[in-house]
């Protein structure tokens, strides 16, 4: 298999509040592959977010605190380089996509001054140059007439077009890396399926390797190729998506799976799972989800499950694994 | 694909004209801003060439004492606004007065809104520095300005200047909180975490991001405080230690003229009015500078 282009090696984060030392991401690590779409699912708060700001070392510090692994960029690891040079990755190599349109853009620069910023700083592309490729990448995400939009203020656009001018910034200087924080979230349905329908077009375009944030089991479906399940801020499942979908192995992942609403089957109630994510402050000797787990004993709430491969390319965190027919 | 989010409600400001070209419109439309502005202008220009257009020496005495203003049954030509206890005109001595007014009130807000909203601006951008700027403030904050410029005066000798140098420090703090407050506002917006993602500096997301973010708000407190200043420097002329007799200022005018109310109202009254009308005029001013700075607010 091809070198992967991002690799997180046992990322370790923490937040300092009032004396507190809060673990947000315990020992993650995954692989991004180039050109490919890695999605990145949790509850809120499962430091799936946390997980994607610390690639881009954007994480305010204090309180956070990266204290340990590492960060792959094609071999170089982000976590040691300096500010400087981690400038010229944001933004270069590196593009970021938020999940809230509506407030990600600057209101008092016009759409076309915030890409041509980015050129002029990433590319050194400057007057002329640097407008008409501000106009060339509006036009690339399908914003209409792009040669009068790119002199609109945000204000002055919608949510969907304002998404396309922060999807047209992060991809200015030809990243190898786009991170999408939920991008789609704050979007309405027929939106959400135009912005993913774009982004999936433009990474066959360009090759752009995309790593996807979402509580959205139906956005990773769609354009996912690679899926990790995290969980209170550990990775508790991975594989290609459609071992997560056809054969979830962690019961959370099968809880989830089970909480999808279907068009298909009988209707009823949806399934739920019980319980809530532990705070980040509650010392877990054992398995994370074992508190909610309906298959869990005494062995999943003494020691912590290592993340084990089931099959060739999947694995899971969990003691009970291989669950037999466990598709709900 | 289809284009339906292109064409929503929401995108219809597209017909408008090119905005950063129609502030000027937006300016027009407000009737109250527009007078302001224009009020001001003539106040700011007729204290500036103040020399040229005084009819008289604004520190002369002439032979008629508290001559009551031109549209009173006594009044005469000679003396638009009248004289006052000395026999001065008063038309001279309102333009002298509102240039040294307008001189304080500007260079204190000055001084006091840029290292001030700097230093806030800064404290909300570094919350490692926050809590020593903050303290730094609270300290200062608790020294009242009058003590300042008379401390000064002490050490300087009385005059204008540290008249203004005291007020000028003095509106840092007040600046600084107000600063801190709106940036932190402003941090906790996430294009500032979108400009950093495009790869940023400190010192552009300073300037373009904070700063012209904050700007708009930072503009309408230093117009309050521009009234404030000039109150406060009024006050301190009155205390006698801010422009030095014969030199004409509207607050010392105002105060000179508190002998004489009950049977020449004027000579207290109408410097109070211009002063009124100063920071009442920077006031809306400031509002609709607002309106301007404000890309938001344009349409």
């Amino acid at each position: 298999m091809a070198e992967p282009l991002l690799s997180v090696r046992d990322l370790q984060v923490r937040f300092r509040s009032g004396g507190q030392s809060l673990r947000a991401v315990d020992g993650v690590s995954f692989d991004l592959m180039p050109g490919q779409t890695l999605g990145i699912v949790g509850e809120s708060g499962c430091g799936k977010s946390v997980t994607s700001l610390s690639i881009m070392r954007l994480l305010p510090s204090p309180p956070a605190m990266i204290e340990g692994g590492q960060v792959l960029l094609q071999g170089r690891d982000l976590l040691k380089l300096s500010e400087a040079e981690m400038r010229k990755l944001r933004g270069g190599r590196m593009g970021m996509i938020f999940q809230e349109p509506m407030t990600s853009l600057n209101p008092v620069y016009t759409c076309g001054d915030q890409i041509i910023e980015s050129l002029r700083i990433h590319s050194g592309l400057k007057g002329k140059d640097a407008r008409d490729r501000a106009i060339e990448l509006l036009t690339l995400v399908r914003l209409p007439s792009p040669e009068k939009r790119v002199d609109d203020y945000p204000h002055q656009l919608s949510g969907g077009q304002r998404q396309r001018v922060m999807i047209a910034l992060a991809l200015a200087n030809d990243p190898a890396v786009l991170i999408a924080d939920e991008p789609t979230t704050a979007l309405d349905v027929t939106i959400q399926s135009q912005i993913l329908d774009l982004m999936r077009d433009l990474q066959d375009r360009t090759g752009t390797a995309i790593m996807l944030i979402t509580h959205d089991l139906g956005v990773v479906a769609e354009t996912c190729q690679q899926v990790v399940v995290m969980y209170a801020g550990a990775v508790i499942e991975k594989g290609e998506v459609q071992q997560i979908f056809q054969d979830p192995q962690h019961p959370y992942t099968i809880g989830l799976m089970a909480a999808v609403p279907r068009m298909d089957t009988a209707r009823g109630r949806l399934a739920t799972i019980p319980g809530a994510v532990p705070p980040p402050w509650q010392a877990i000797p054992g398995c994370r989800f074992a508190g909610r787990c309906p298959l869990a004993d005494d062995r999943c709430r003494k020691s912590p499950p290592p993340l084990r491969p089931i099959t060739a390319g999947h694995e899971v965190a969990c003691w009970k694994a291989p669950i037999e027919g466990a598709r709900a | 694909m289809s284009a339906t989010d292109t064409q929503t409600p929401a995108a219809a400001p597209q017909d408008a004209a090119p905005v950063h070209k129609s502030w000027w419109r937006a300016l027009m439309r407000d009737r109250a801003a527009m007078l302001a502005l224009i009020l001001l202008t003539i106040i700011v220009i007729a204290a500036i060439i103040a020399p040229l257009i005084a009819p008289h020496d604004p520190n002369l005495n002439s032979r008629s004492v508290m001559q009551p203003p031109v549209w009173t049954e006594r009044g005469t030509w000679e003396f638009i606004l009248g004289t006052d206890g000395q026999g001065r005109d008063i038309l001279s001595r309102i333009l002298y007065g509102t240039r040294l007014t307008l001189l304080i009130g500007l260079v204190a807000v000055g001084i006091g809104g840029v290292i001030g909203s700097g230093l806030g601006l800064l404290a909300s951008m570094y919350p490692k520095i926050d809590p020593w700027v903050m303290r730094l403030n609270d300290m200062m904050l608790s020294f009242p300005a009058i003590l300042l410029g008379l401390a000064l005066v002490a050490v300087a000798g009385p005059g204008v200047w540290p008249v203004i140098v005291a007020l000028g420090i003095a509106s840092i703090p007040d600046c600084a909180r107000i600063a801190r407050s709106i940036g932190i506002g402003v941090m906790g917006q996430e294009y500032i975490e979108a400009g950093r993602a495009v790869g940023l500096s400190d010192w552009t997301i300073f300037r373009r991001y904070l700063l012209r973010n904050s700007i708009s708000s930072i503009m309408i407190f230093l117009s309050l405080r521009f009234g404030q200043v000039i109150l406060i420097g009024a006050a301190l002329s009155f205390l006698g230690l801010g422009a030095r007799p014969p030199a004409s200022e509207l607050g010392m005018m105002a105060a000179q003229g508190r002998d004489f109310l009950l049977f020449a109202p004027h000579i207290a009254t109408i410097p109070s009015v211009v002063i009124f009308l100063i920071v009442l005029c920077a006031n809306v001013a400031g509002d609709a500078l607002r309106d301007v700075l404000d890309p938001r607010l344009k349409s």
